[in-house]
Order: C-alpha cells, then structure tokens, then sequence
C-alpha cells in the first residue's frame, strides 16, 4: 500500500511488516482486534476531544512506514556523545524501536530482576507476557495505543519481583537514526514492579542528526502493593522527529509513583500520562517540563483515575515558549463517587517569551465525592521586566538574564531530576535552547 | 566621575525630572534627600537605565561616557551600580549562581579573567562575615521570601560583592533596624576609598550618623534645589521640607 495521506494510518500496518501474523494465537487476535480498532476510530479531528488542539495532518502527510530492520551498524562509542557524563546505570539501548542487546548493558542485575527485549521474549517465553501485554492498557484502546498494539514490533520487558530493589536506575535510551525513508517504530514496553519492588527508570528520547522519523512507543506499568517507582523521561529529539508517547500506569495500594517528563525536542510531541489507581493509599506525582520553539508543538494529556478512595496525585507541568512555539496541556481528574478523601492538586504554569508563542491549557476536575481535597491552577504569563532589568542591572546581558530567569522558572522541575548529573545537563540543555531562543 | 545636567525625564506625558545638576567626584559621598514623589528613585532609575522613562532633555556623562546611551549591562560593565528601593524577587535563580555571573559578566567586559568557583566561594565567604550575614544567604533564590531587611542586605552584599565605582543606594536604610542599618553603613563604609563615589537616597538624618556625606542635597519637585555640607541634612531633620518651599507631594 502507498503511503499518502488519504490512507491514514493504514501504511502504519503493512501485512508483510511487523504487523505481520506471529502464529502465537493470543498475540496474533489481540492484534487483529486492535487493527479493527484503529479502522474503526478512523482519523480523529479537531472535532474530537483528545485532539481539540493538536491536528494530525502534519503526522499524516509524512507518510511514515515501519521497517523491518531489527539490527544497527553502530557500534558501543558511537553512543558516547549522546550518554549522561557520570551517570550510572544498567543500560538499555533501543535503536529505532528495536532493542540492541550489542548496545546494552545488563550486567549485574541482581536476582529477581529481569530486563529483556520484547521480541525475544516473545518468541522466548511469551506466557509471561500473555497477562501483561495490554494487561494496563486494556479493551478499548485509544487510537495510538490501538496502532502500537497492532504494530509493535519490539520493546522492552522489565520485571522486579517481590520486594526486589536495584541501586542503579535502568536507563533506557531510545535512539533514532534516519532512515532511506520516514520510518515508524512502534515499541511496547511493559514494566511490572510486584510487591514491596523498588526501581529508578530513566527513559531518554534522542536522536543522531536531524532524522525525520516517528516514534509512537506505548508503556505500560503496573506497580504492586507498596512497590516504589522514580520515572524519569527525557525527550531531546530532532527538530524533524515525531513523538508519540502513551504512559498506561496501574498503582497498587501504598505504592508510590514519580514522573518527571521533560520535552524538549522533535516537531511534534505528543504524551499521554493515563493514571489509575488500583489500591488505596498510593501516591502519583507527576511533574513535568516542556519547551517549544519555532515549528515546534508539545501536547502533554493527562488522564488520572482516582477510581479509590485515600490516594493522592500531584499534576505540576511548566512550559516555556518561544518563537512561534505551541503547546498543549489537557489535564483531566477524575474522582469517583467512593473515592473519599482524594488528595488531588494540578497546576499548568506557563511563560510566553514571545508574541507568536501559544499555549492551550485545559486543566479539569470532575469530582463526584465530597470527603476530598482538590485544586487546580493554570497561568500564563511572560518574563516581568523588573526582574530582566534588575538582573540586567548587574551586568548580566539581556540573552543570559532571560535565560537565568527562565532556568529559575523550570528550576522547580529540573529539581526532581536525579541523580545531579542528570539534573545538569538537562538544564544545561533547556539552557542552550534558551539562548538561541529568538525572542519576539 | 558622574556629570549630571539639565536632566529632563518623563514617564509618559508626566514630567518627573525637570532639569536636574549634579555632579559627583571621584572618592565623594553624596546624600540626596527630599520628599516623598520629589522624583529620587526616578533619578536612579534612569541613571541605571531602567526601561519606561524618556529622557526630554539634559545630558549624562560617567566616567567620561554618555551614559544615556548604554545599555543598562554596560552601565554595570562601567561600574554603576543601584542597590534598589524594592528589590525583586527571583524565584528559582539561586544568590550563588546569580551573583557569580553577574561579576564574571562584568570581568569579562573589562577584559579581566574570570573568577573560578574556588576564588568566588572564598570572596563570598568573606564579604558574608563583613555584612554579619548568614551562609544560608547564598543557597536561597535572590531575594525571594527575603524580609525587608534581608532584601536590603542582599543589595549591600551585591554591591559589596561588584565593588563598583559609583553606587546609588536607594532608601536602602528605610525600615532597617539599627543593627541592620550599622550592618549596611559598615558594608558602605567599607566600600569607601578615594577612587568610589556614592549616592545615598534617603529620607532620613539617622543613615547620615553613621556614612558620613561629603554632600547633601535636597531633590524636589525634580530638581535639586538645595545644595550644602553634612549641617544641611541637621536642619532638614528639624525644619523639615517646607521651609525650602518642598512640600510632600503626595
Ligand atoms: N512608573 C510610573 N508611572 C507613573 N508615575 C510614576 C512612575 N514612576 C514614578 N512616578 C511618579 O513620579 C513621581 C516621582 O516618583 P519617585 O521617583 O518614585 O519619587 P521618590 O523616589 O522621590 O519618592 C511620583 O509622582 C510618582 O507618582
Ligand atoms: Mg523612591
């Protein structure tokens, strides 16, 4: 099938690519009920809530494919420029959706945790995934969790069992490279964490050069009763990438759960954090970070389910645009009738650096209990002119003074960020983008 | 040092300043008292070069340059320096961080080598224990969720930091206690020496017990119209404004 627009997402899901039947029989049913998902979804407008502000005539025109290249020519040092100087971590490396064990550094996990590729493990072993995959996701599948569900191609499998804890975080590096043609990948990555676990994960989204490519990765996390989680993403992207993201996450009772997302790069981002909680007594605080710049769009949703009474959540995103930048925030909370003493607060904090910057932000609360305590908040606003001259008056100039001020308002997020090495060259990154940030 | 004549100032269609002389040598301290919307502040502002004032008229020379062309980065790299009325609060921009830069920004304008983390620390440290204020100072945002006298403090340590050559202290003494204020005049004080010059704007004789002016001068209406010695700012203390013919204006 060509790929043109007028196909929708159909190029996305050759019969002879990825999509192709397995003959593993559970995998091969779910796959085929997910692409009658997506036919029947049809493409969404502008009409449709989810994509009130985000159009997907820019994705589609793209005409992206997958390939059926599982393997790379990089080698281990063609990585170095693109690692976190002093960060130590067992390392996962993806290139274009595929995982590259050659590229990987598993070594040394302790007992009760295990790491693997998707595919493998699917052709491996693939009972142990039969309960899990779409385990979080579920029967009714958005549209892009349909398309990963009926496409994916490979990911990353990670298991801790009961009370297992690791001192090192897991890096996962999702690296792309361009291709003979926009390609998409559609990797699928299932995280568990049993009873009493504890992890750090830090997923980094980077690319080699100015590849024009797409991404649309599904997670799906399940945290088990007092499990611990610190997740940690990164997107620095090409300015031409796509990036397609959608979190699915199960909270068990008492465990506790950490986002920090930072967005920084690709054209066109789009992350969905889907939040339910499935115990009393867990506590998800999400904080995000986003900047865009010319040609740039960062649509951040948010859908929390305080489908229990006792757990607590934290929504706290800042954005900063420039140029002609856009961004999206759609935070959704919802308490159920019987979840009492919710704990719930969201905030949406924006600073415009220029005229042509534009952000939509949605925050929601849809609250059917009485026992609670919510709130939500949302600004916009630019650099005050006091604090630019007051910076400026001690001999800073004008370039540096906005970017210290700007720092200071991501300061916030960028200090969730660990460990330390981490934290500085995201700053550092969100920093130098400032700078070349044209300003008006 | 700073030449200042006829200085004609606006914001908007109001006019502020309305033909203002000084003139300030090198190693001299100036007082500059008047009442309150008598156009103090205003003055320091547009020396400092501060946006939303349109200078109508007059000229401005410092250290030899017009300075109502510059910059207000360069006015520092010159060696102007303006410890605020209302300092400004800067949430998430850490004192340390901020301050560093700050000097290295204007080190470098002068072609000097900058100051490495070590030699900055050391100078920090040390300007800290003169000021009597607390290590805590430096880990904080710049001013914010400061107390007044904090904030107040945190411009002297600046300035005592920047060791620029003309310092305009706006009311910097206005709610200090007199622990504070002696804290302030010492960081002054010890600024002092025959190649620095300050401007002190205040409204009050006390500040005047502890810096010794060499010049007091009274602003009003936005013009100085009294010029004298030290005796001068005695007899505004008993006198008042009025009987220069300055009421309060507002
Ligand atoms: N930004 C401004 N907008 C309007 N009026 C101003 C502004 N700044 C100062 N003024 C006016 O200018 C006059 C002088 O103010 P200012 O210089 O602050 O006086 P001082 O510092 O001597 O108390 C006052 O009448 C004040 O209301
Ligand atoms: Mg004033």
């Amino acid at each position: 099938m060509k790929a043109t627009p007028g196909n929708g997402f159909a190029p996305w899901l050759p019969d002879d690519g990825p999509a192709a039947a397995t003959g593993l029989a559970w995998f091969d049913s779910r796959r085929a009920k997910a692409r009658a998902q997506v036919r029947d979804q049809g493409i969404p407008t502008t009409k449709h809530e989810a994509w009130r502000y985000t159009s997907l005539t820019r994705l589609l025109e793209q005409g992206f494919t997958p390939t059926a290249e599982a393997t790379t020519p990089l080698q281990p040092r063609d990585l170095e420029p693109l690692l976190v100087p002093g960060l130590d971590a067992y390392r996962v490396v993806l290139v274009n959706g595929r995982f590259i064990p050659g590229l990987s550094d598993l070594q040394h996990l302790p007992a009760g945790v295990r790491v693997g590729g998707l595919a493998q493990i699917l052709k491996s072993d693939p009972d142990a995934l039969k309960d899990r995959l779409n385990g979080v996701v579920g029967e009714s599948q958005p549209l892009f969790a349909a398309l990963n569900t009926a496409g994916l191609d490979d990911g990353v499998v990670v298991l801790l069992e009961r009370g297992a804890q690791l001192e090192r975080p897991i890096e996962l590096i999702h690296l792309s490279v361009g291709m003979d043609e926009p390609r998409v990948a559609q990797p699928r990555h299932i995280v568990v964490l049993e009873a009493g676990a504890q992890a750090s994960l830090i997923e980094r989204y980077v690319s080699l050069g100015e590849a024009l490519y797409c991404t649309n990765s599904v997670l799906e996390l399940s945290l088990g009763r007092d499990a611990v989680l610190k997740h940690q993403r990164i997107q620095t992207e090409s300015a031409n990438a796509f990036h397609i993201a959608g979190l699915y996450l199960s909270l068990g009772a008492g465990s506790r759960y950490q986002c920090v997302t930072v967005g920084l790069g690709a054209a066109w981002a789009r992350t969905d954090l889907n939040v339910r909680f499935a115990g009393e007594h867990a506590e998800c605080d999400l904080q995000g970070l986003y900047l865009a710049g010319d040609r740039q769009l960062m649509d951040f949703h948010l859908d929390v389910d305080h489908r229990l009474p006792q757990c607590s959540s934290r929504e706290n995103f800042k954005g900063i645009l420039y140029g002609k930048g856009r961004a999206v925030f759609d935070g959704r909370v919802y308490v159920a009738k019987d979840a009492q003493r919710t704990d719930a607060a969201m905030s949406n904090r924006n600073l415009l650096l220029s005229e042509g910057a534009e952000v939509d932000t949605k925050p929601q609360l849809e609250i059917n209990a009485d026992d609670v305590k919510c709130s939500h908040g949302t600004t916009v606003g630019q650099i005050e002119p006091e604090q630019l001259f007051y910076l400026r008056s001690r001999g800073l100039s004008a370039p540096l003074a906005r970017r210290m001020l700007c720092l200071g308002f991501a300061g916030e997020i960028l200090d969730c960020l660990t460990p330390d090495a981490l934290r500085d060259q995201v700053a550092e990154q969100v920093g130098s983008r400032l700078e070349l940030a044209p300003i008006d | 040092m700073l030449s200042v004549k006829g200085l004609k100032a606006n914001v908007g269609d109001k006019e502020i300043l309305k033909g203002l002389d000084l003139e300030i040598g090198r190693g001299e301290v100036h007082a500059i008292m008047g009442p309150n919307g008598s156009g103090k502040s205003t003055l320091a502002h547009v020396l400092s070069g501060r946006e939303g004032y349109t200078v109508t008229g007059g000229s401005v020379t410092f250290e030899g340059q017009d300075l109502l062309d510059l910059e207000p980065e360069a006015r520092a790299h010159l060696g102007l320096f303006l410890a605020f009325q209302y300092p400004v609060e800067l949430p998430g921009v850490n004192n340390t961080y901020f301050l560093k830069a700050a000097l290295n920004a204007i080190r470098k304008a002068r072609g000097e080598p900058e100051l490495d983390a070590v030699s900055f620390l050391r100078l920090m440290k040390e300007k800290l224990k003169v000021l009597h204020l607390d290590d805590s100072l430096l880990k904080r945002p710049v001013n914010f969720g400061f107390s007044g006298g904090e904030k107040k403090r945190n411009e002297i340590f600046q300035m005592a930091i920047l060791e620029p050559k003309l310092a305009i202290l706006d009311e910097t003494d206005s709610g200090l206690d007199i622990d504070a204020l002696r804290i302030v005049a010492d960081g002054v004080n010890a600024l002092r020496s025959p190649e620095r010059s300050v401007i002190l704007v205040t409204h009050y004789q006390r500040l005047l017990d502890y810096i010794q002016p060499d010049y007091v001068h009274v602003l009003a209406k936005g013009q100085i119209i009294r010029s004298g010695g030290k005796e001068l700012a005695l007899e505004l203390e008993d006198k008042g404004y009025g009987w220069l013919g300055a009421e309060e204006a507002a």
